[in-house]
């Protein structure tokens, strides 16, 4: 059985942690369903933060900053698979970022690290003015 | 987030609570303690049940102002999901991190760190 939840949120930091917990919730919705290891917090925890990174850089890198603006996050559930997408309509980047130097006591650059790490799959993609962030993991 | 300050001899013990994201990160610095680069402290994380990068930016961040005005920040406390954090990205290797408080504040003293 597939499942899909989508939350279109203002494109403000307000947000953040909604969309994190929504992740988290979400994550470990899907580990019930599959009667995994619900007391596994790894898999919930991977969503909450990959989620908090990007929703932050959706906002960060905002341009307009209009309440109508939305960033729009998708979790798709299939089988022992949950799949995140996050849309945003700002300028186009890059994912292949530098990793930061840690010697020289960066305060930024550590997300899209983070998201590498703790997602099993991540892809970028431009499509019809939207920057599209697919990343996902098995259970 | 709700920060707390206990000071203890020459040190001060700020306690964080809550969360640490890019929407709550900046009040770290509205800490009094955490303002005066000169001041030592111990960070309490016992109570923080998320910490992302925008969290861990405003620690590195607070350690490097501190360092250079020869003052200390320690930490203690972290549960696994905010250790998984310092852990992948590599800080870990920034900061003194003790499982309790009481070891930090002891290991400031003794270092006459602040």
């Amino acid at each position: 059985m597939k499942s899909v939840i989508t939350l279109a949120l203002p494109c403000d930091i307000r947000f953040t942690r909604l969309a994190s917990q929504m992740a988290a919730n979400t994550a470990s919705l899907l580990a019930s369903t599959c009667n995994a290891d619900t007391g596994n917090w790894e898999f919930s925890h991977a969503f909450e933060l990959a989620i908090s990174e990007a929703f932050s850089n959706a906002v960060f890198y905002s341009t307009e900053k209009t309440a109508s603006q939305k960033v729009t996050i998708t979790f798709t559930l299939e089988q022992h698979r949950l799949m995140a997408t996050i849309r945003d309509t700002n300028e186009p980047f890059s994912i292949e970022t530098p990793e930061p130097s840690i010697e020289n006591y960066p305060e930024r650059g550590y997300g899209l690290m983070l998201i590498r790490t703790v997602m099993d799959t991540v892809s970028y993609i431009r499509e019809n003015g939207e920057n599209i962030i697919t990343m996902s993991k098995q259970l | 987030m709700t920060i707390t300050e206990t000071s203890d001899g020459s040190i001060t013990i700020v306690a964080l609570c809550g969360t640490i994201d890019s929407s709550t990160a900046p009040e770290l610095h509205k800490s009094p303690a955490i303002a005066d680069t000169l001041r030592s402290v111990v960070i309490d994380l016992e109570k923080v049940d998320f910490l992302d990068s925008s969290g861990l930016g405003a620690l590195v961040g607070t350690l490097r102002l501190k360092q250079e005005a020869k003052a200390a920040v320690l930490l203690s406390c972290m549960n696994p999901r905010v250790r998984k954090v310092f852990d992948i990205t590599g800080t870990v290797k920034l900061f003194h991190i003790f499982d309790d408080t009481s070891a930090a504040v002891e290991y400031a003293a003794t270092h006459n760190e602040g």
